[in-house]
């Protein structure tokens, strides 16, 4: 077949390229920052708080879902050709767009998360709070940790779903029309959090626990993601094709192949390591040694998603009806 | 400039301000449109026709404060009927090049240098007229030639009459329609005229040879060609290539070049042979069936087979297609026909199978121009030239639009007697003709070269004078005259005032006339002048013309044969010549032969070219708004052919002709939709003239390959698809 | 109220381009960018080979997946006549309706930074005039009217031929249609 095309935009041909690496940062900080919330909102409602006690993430945990979500917007903020109009994102509400329940969404993560971090302060250090009256605010929260840890835990659901949502609902593009695609940005976004989690967390109990909570993460992805691919192979012709560029080694889709081929890496040597860890007997303290093997898989976690990101922001645009 | 048409919208708002001209004509297009929109500024619709290509079409041209904004079809145009096709549409283009002329140019350097330096009008005037006078005197006035195309010719053919020379050369005859005019003439006395009285509409069948209808884009003709398409007409289209006609087509028959002729004869023998002819209209009309059947005996569909490689079965198919409806069939004879050099016995071929079917007058086939005309405007006779044209070249059947090559071979080898001036208006000759070479030679000859362009091309940027026209929609021209099946008359007028220092056509030659002493020739302050009175001659209501843009003259027209209206043919026996004496006695077959033509070596391609629907010739390929749609050309190789040689789509490759003439870089179509034998491209495009920001070395020149071109010898016709190339892989390309 | 929609005759369409450029005309649109392209696809081998000309554009959805997209409420269908279109002083540039519309038709304007697309010319309706497009259609391969007359052009041709739309598959529901053969409903 011969096509000749006269009057094509480049935006859309030969394939679609709308949105790039900043759209796909956006969406990994955006999990990142909702799997954070949900890890910390487990961390301090875990053995009723016993879990946190002495643990120099029980409070910086908190501060860094708005910080990180921060950065990610800032991401999707460049992606805007109209920057000065972002207003009307908060001037109507569109029930059928993921973007706008996304941006309401985070519209209320963020005071949510805000408002969490301020309840989990410990009280030797709300002196840095400097402004009495947020002195006052968080002591006053404090006393609702546990439903404002429940609020938390909701929203970085809410929010880790909504960075799959976001693509899956273009019945346009094969590749991110799947309703598996939320699931496994969630999955991904939590087992970011937990990742990050370790490496923030002091002490051996909290990193320990959260290895071994993202052990059971990897192990949902590795299952989610070949399902993904299962039903995608399995579905109409426009769906086989659209997950191709994983699996053909050929030059046009090169970062694709290697995209894909890290993600075989990164899963089951993260999952050894972690394994690993949680087999190993540690003394009071971890090694070194130790810390390096957690804090490296941690990094690994991390890569994945991001992984995942770039490469399903980029195939899907591939893909076409 | 002309009343305008207020909008309907506008009538709601009429108490609408309108903003100063001044401030508005600077603001851009988008405001403009807004600005309309909040009914602030009022857009007005002028009427005028278009000059794109030679169709002339009927436009509309919608104006906001001085600025035009679009251009629609005029719904009173027969030529448009309300629409201009994607050339026409991007006309503004044109006016608003950025890369167009801008003021008198004088060489400051060699010629074809391209360095110039500003001039004032009469600085460049002068010049022109002061060396036109020292050739005159030197030479006689017959060394001065005139090279023209379109509209400027209404201006500057006056003007060279005046100066007393008959040399004038339009690409439009010998490098175009020549060769067919002359085959419809010596044998039904008249040509098919421009735009072609065809019947399309009413066809049932539509034989086209090579006219790629949809890529050629005459504007009605092709809406004509659509309307016979929707209405279920059968196609019968020959093309070595797979045209975007031969798409529709019922049958395709994708022959092998130079071979037309064999085909035809053995349409015509099967026709002939299976007494399948109008014998009625034979009968009554034509004269020398007798000879035409004995001549074509042998030419049998086996024998055409060899020869076309198109299947005697199809060739028998189609024939009794044809026959079974007619007359209703309509054969197109084609526009350019400069192919072989024997085209206008190509074009007899047509003509004859047209006869036998009897369709030349009748519903389906083609149709009679009305009988009505205007009355003869009286001016002052043009002086006699001492000496003989030499712009027929010594052929007897050329035309009054001369043969541009003889001019050019007489200006190298000053036979019959030098030619020292060129005088080239609304023509790019290095394109317009083949073997650039020769031109080029001839060029160098010259004591004078002035070109009257609108964009710095090719062959202005050799002149020693540029002179700069306006753009069609910055003037008056001639009042043009449409002959089909009713009289029509249309107004060419200004939309808005000329940019930069541009100057109308009919200024300039005034301007010349009046410095070379001709004043009386030209014997109107302005155009508008000349035109009104000429209106007033003709009874027609100048003011009415002005707004309607075209008028139509209600006249009892007779477009087909009927017992109350015969025809009249005006050829030296008064009746359809399928034998032709005039061809005898002048030494030609009376009766159309086949003979063979080279074929590609092994490892060659027959060059062929054609249009694209977005371009006229060289004129378009700067045109931002057609530029965009096709950029540069391509050039087409048959799909398993370039596996075999390992050409991969959309790379650049280099064409390398019989001579050795290189081509610039041109990407490679991959195709299959053409034969093995043939590489086809675009024509026009790849100029040389770096002033072209946008058209400069783009794509590849089909010009520059043709430097071996067959000469019809009955008309001068030059046949350009003589050329073979070998392609080379790995074009450099920047 | 009227239904606009448009039917496109392919078999009428000569390739012509004037549709291509006439529309960027009327509407302003950027250099390099289009809100309507002609198709040109050829199937088989030489010399058996088959022919599809199509010339698209925007199919004004009943169900518009780039109207569903949007998050600001810029796009959006027109309630009295069905027209897709946009509100430019509320788009943010987010793309997303680019991204949803199964057709390519939409763009992002390259000097203002809105989405943009084809707006069935609804300037021009509103004045009585069909379409740009169709105006200058050299085949009369495009025609437009209203579904709810059944003596519009379009409604006639639905009658009388075979029509089908792009994409069915994506339930988009198109309002522009496609008569590719010759023959009856079927
Ligand atoms: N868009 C556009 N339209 C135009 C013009 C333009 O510049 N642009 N110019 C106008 C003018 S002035 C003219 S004269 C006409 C010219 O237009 P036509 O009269 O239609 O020109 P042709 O040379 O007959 O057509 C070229 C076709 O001939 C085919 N061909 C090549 N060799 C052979 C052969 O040996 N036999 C046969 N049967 N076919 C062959 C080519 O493949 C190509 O498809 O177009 C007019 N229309
Ligand atoms: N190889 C090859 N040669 C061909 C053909 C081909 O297909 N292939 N086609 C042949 C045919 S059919 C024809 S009709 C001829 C056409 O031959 P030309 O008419 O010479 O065609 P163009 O190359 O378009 O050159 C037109 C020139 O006129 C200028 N011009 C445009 N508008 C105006 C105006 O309003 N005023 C003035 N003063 N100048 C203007 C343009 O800028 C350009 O320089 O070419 C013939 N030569
Ligand atoms: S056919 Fe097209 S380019 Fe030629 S005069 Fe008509 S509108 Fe202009
Ligand atoms: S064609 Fe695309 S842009 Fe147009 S209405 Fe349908 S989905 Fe929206
Ligand atoms: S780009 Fe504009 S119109 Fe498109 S979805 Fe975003 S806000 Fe809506
Ligand atoms: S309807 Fe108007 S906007 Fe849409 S493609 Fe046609 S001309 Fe362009
Ligand atoms: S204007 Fe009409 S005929 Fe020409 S390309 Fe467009 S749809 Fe086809
Ligand atoms: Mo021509």
């Amino acid at each position: 077949m011969e096509l000749t095309i006269t009057g094509v935009n480049a935006v859309t041909t030969p394939h679609l390229h709308v949105w790039d690496w900043r759209v796909s940062l956006y969406l990994f900080l955006g999990g990142l920052s909702a799997g954070l919330a949900i890890m910390t909102s487990i961390l301090h409602v875990r053995k009723g708080g016993k879990l946190a006690e002495g643990d120099r993430a029980a409070f910086s945990a908190p501060l860094y879902v708005p910080i990180i979500l921060s950065i990610g917007m800032l991401f999707i903020f460049l992606d805007l050709e109209r920057k000065l109009n972002v207003f009307w994102f908060y001037l109507t509400v569109q029930p059928l767009s993921p973007m706008s329940w996304g941006s309401w969404g985070l519209l209320v993560f963020y005071p949510v998360s805000i408002m969490y971090a301020l309840a989990t302060l410990p009280e030797s250090k709300r002196h840095y709070l400097r402004f009495p009256v947020l002195v006052n605010l968080s002591e006053r929260l404090s006393r609702f940790k546990l439903p404002l840890a429940a609020a938390n835990f909701a929203m970085g659901i809410f929010i880790g779903v909504y960075t799959g949502v976001l693509l899956s609902s273009f019945v346009a593009r094969p590749l991110w029309n799947s309703a598996i695609l939320p699931v496994l940005f969630l999955t991904s976004a939590m087992s970011a959090g937990a990742a990050f989690m370790i490496m923030i967390a002091g002490e051996k109990k909290v990193k320990l626990f959260f290895t071994k909570v993202d052990i059971w993460l990897i192990l949902a992805e590795m299952v989610i993601l070949p399902l993904f691919f299962y039903g995608q192979y399995t579905s109409s012709g426009a769906h086989r094709e659209s997950i191709m560029p994983f699996f053909t080694f050929s030059h046009g889709y090169f970062w694709y192949g290697l995209g894909m081929l890290l993600l075989l890496i990164i899963f089951p040597v993260a999952l050894v390591l972690k394994y690993l860890e949680v087999k190993e007997e540690h003394g009071e303290e971890l090694t070194a040694d130790a810390l390096l093997k957690m804090n490296l898989s941690a990094l690994m976690v991390l890569a994945g998603g991001l992984i995942i990101r770039l490469s399903f922001v980029y195939a899907g645009q591939l893909s076409h009806l | 400039m002309a009343t305008s048409i207020t909008r309907r919208s506008f009538l709601k708002i009429s108490g609408a301000t309108t903003v100063g001209l001044s401030v508005a004509a600077t603001l851009p297009d988008k405001f403009l449109l807004w600005a309309e929109e909040q009914g602030m500024l009022k857009a007005t619709y002028v009427p005028t026709f278009c000059e794109i290509c030679f169709w002339k079409c009927g436009v509309m041209a919608k104006v906001i404060n001085g600025r035009v904004v679009k251009l629609e079809g005029n719904p009173n145009h027969p030529g448009a009927r309300g629409k201009l096709c994607g050339r026409g549409n991007g006309g503004a283009g044109l006016l608003y090049d950025p890369d167009r002329l801008k003021t008198p140019l004088i060489s400051s350097g060699a010629r074809g240098e391209g360095k110039y330096k500003k001039a004032s009008w009469d600085e460049a005037l002068n010049l022109v007229a002061e060396k036109l006078t020292r050739i005159k005197q030197q030479y006689g006035p017959e060394a001065v030639a005139l090279f023209t195309h379109g509209t400027p010719t209404d201006h500057f053919l006056p003007l060279l009459s005046a100066f007393g020379s008959p040399n004038v050369g339009m690409p439009s005859f010998a490098q175009c329609r020549g060769p067919r005019d002359v085959g419809l003439e010596l044998t039904f006395g008249e040509s098919i005229g421009s735009p072609e009285r065809l019947d399309m509409v009413n066809s049932k069948v539509v034989v086209l040879f090579g006219s790629h209808l949809g890529e050629n884009m005459h504007n009605s003709q092709v809406q004509d060609y659509a309307e016979a398409v929707g209405k279920g007409a059968k196609f019968i289209v020959v093309d070595p290539r797979f045209s975007i006609a031969a798409g529709k087509a019922h049958t395709w028959l994708p022959i092998r070049p130079a071979t037309n002729i064999a085909l035809l004869l053995a349409w015509i023998n099967i026709i002939i042979r299976d007494g399948l002819y109008d014998k009625e209209y034979i009968g009554a009309y034509a004269n020398g069936f007798g000879e035409l059947a004995e001549a074509v005996r042998d030419c049998t569909p086996e024998w055409a087979e060899k020869e076309t490689e198109i299947p005697a079965a199809t060739i028998l198919e189609t024939a009794s297609l044809m026959a079974k409806n007619a007359p209703a069939v309509c054969i197109h004879p084609g526009r350019h026909a400069t192919w072989y050099g024997d085209d206008v016995q190509r074009t007899r071929c047509i003509a004859i199978l047209m006869a036998l079917l009897g369709t030349w007058g009748r519903p389906g086939g083609t149709f009679f121009a009305t009988t009505a005309s205007f009355p003869k405007m009286e001016s002052k006779p043009f002086p006699e030239p001492s000496r003989e044209p030499l712009n027929g070249g010594g052929y007897p059947f050329a035309g009054g639009e001369g043969v541009t090559q003889a001019i050019r071979t007489s200006t190298i080898n000053g036979k019959p007697y030098p030619i020292k001036g060129w005088f080239v208006s609304g023509t790019n000759l290095m394109k317009a003709i083949p073997n650039e070479k020769e031109t080029l030679e001839a060029i160098k000859k010259l004591d004078l070269l002035v070109a009257v362009d609108v964009m710095p091309f090719d062959t202005a940027m050799l002149a020693d004078v540029i002179l700069p026209e306006c753009t069609y929609l910055e003037r008056y021209d001639a009042l043009a005259v449409g002959k089909g099946k009713s009289l029509t008359v249309s107004l060419r007028q200004p939309v808005v005032e000329p940019m930069y220092e541009s100057k109308p056509g009919w200024w300039i030659a005034k301007e010349l006339a009046k410095r070379l002493g001709l004043d009386e020739y030209f014997p109107w302050a302005t155009y508008e002048e000349k035109i009104k009175a000429q209106c007033a001659h003709w009874g027609i209501n100048f003011e009415e013309l002005k707004k309607a843009g075209t008028i139509t003259i209600p006249d009892t027209a007779a477009p087909y044969i009927t017992a109350e209206t015969p025809p009249k043919f005006k050829t030296a026996s008064g009746k359809i010549e399928l034998y032709s004496n005039e061809l005898k006695e002048k030494g030609f077959d009376p009766v159309p032969r086949y003979t063979q033509h080279p074929q590609p070596a092994s490892g060659e391609f027959r060059l062929i070219y054609g249009r694209n629907a977005v371009h006229t010739f060289s004129r378009t390929t700067n045109n931002p708004e057609l530029h965009e749609l096709y950029p540069e050309n391509e050039v087409w190789v048959n799909a398993p052919r370039a596996r075999e040689m390992g050409l991969v789509n959309g790379t650049y490759v280099t064409l390398v002709n019989q001579d050795g003439v290189r081509s610039n870089p041109i990407k490679v179509k991959v195709t299959e939709r053409i034969r093995k034998d043939c590489a086809y491209m675009v024509h026009g495009f790849s100029t040389s003239s770096t002033s072209l920001k946008k058209a400069f070395n783009k794509g590849a020149d089909d010009q520059g390959l043709i430097t071996r071109y067959e000469v019809d010898p009955i008309c001068g016709g030059t046949g350009m698809r003589v050329n073979f190339v070998r392609i080379e892989k790995e074009a450099p390309h920047a | 109220m009227p239904r606009y929609a448009m039917v496109i005759d392919q078999r009428r369409c000569v390739a012509c381009m004037a549709c291509v450029v006439a529309c960027k005309k009327e509407n302003e649109v950027p250099p390099e960018q289009y809100r309507t392209r002609v198709v040109e696809k050829i199937e088989g081998e030489f010399p058996l080979l088959r022919m599809e000309l199509r010339s698209e554009l925007c199919n004004h959805c009943d169900n518009p997946p780039c109207v569903y997209n949007c998050p600001t409420g810029a796009s959006y269908k027109r309630k009295e006549d069905g027209l897709v279109l946009l509100k430019k002083y509320r788009c943010v540039g987010c793309k997303s309706c680019l991204a949803a519309c199964p057709y390519d038709a939409r763009y992002i304007n390259e000097k203002k930074g809105f989405a943009d697309k084809c707006t069935f010319c609804e300037h021009r309706i509103k004045e009585g005039k069909e379409p740009a497009c169709v105006a200058t259609c050299i085949g009369k391969s495009r025609i437009f009217g209203d579904l709810d007359n059944p003596q519009s052009p379009v409604s006639i041709a639905l009658r009388e031929n075979h029509a089908e739309v792009l994409l069915q598959e994506a339930g988009t529901k198109p309002r522009v249609y496609y008569i590719k053969r010759f023959g009856k409903p079927e």
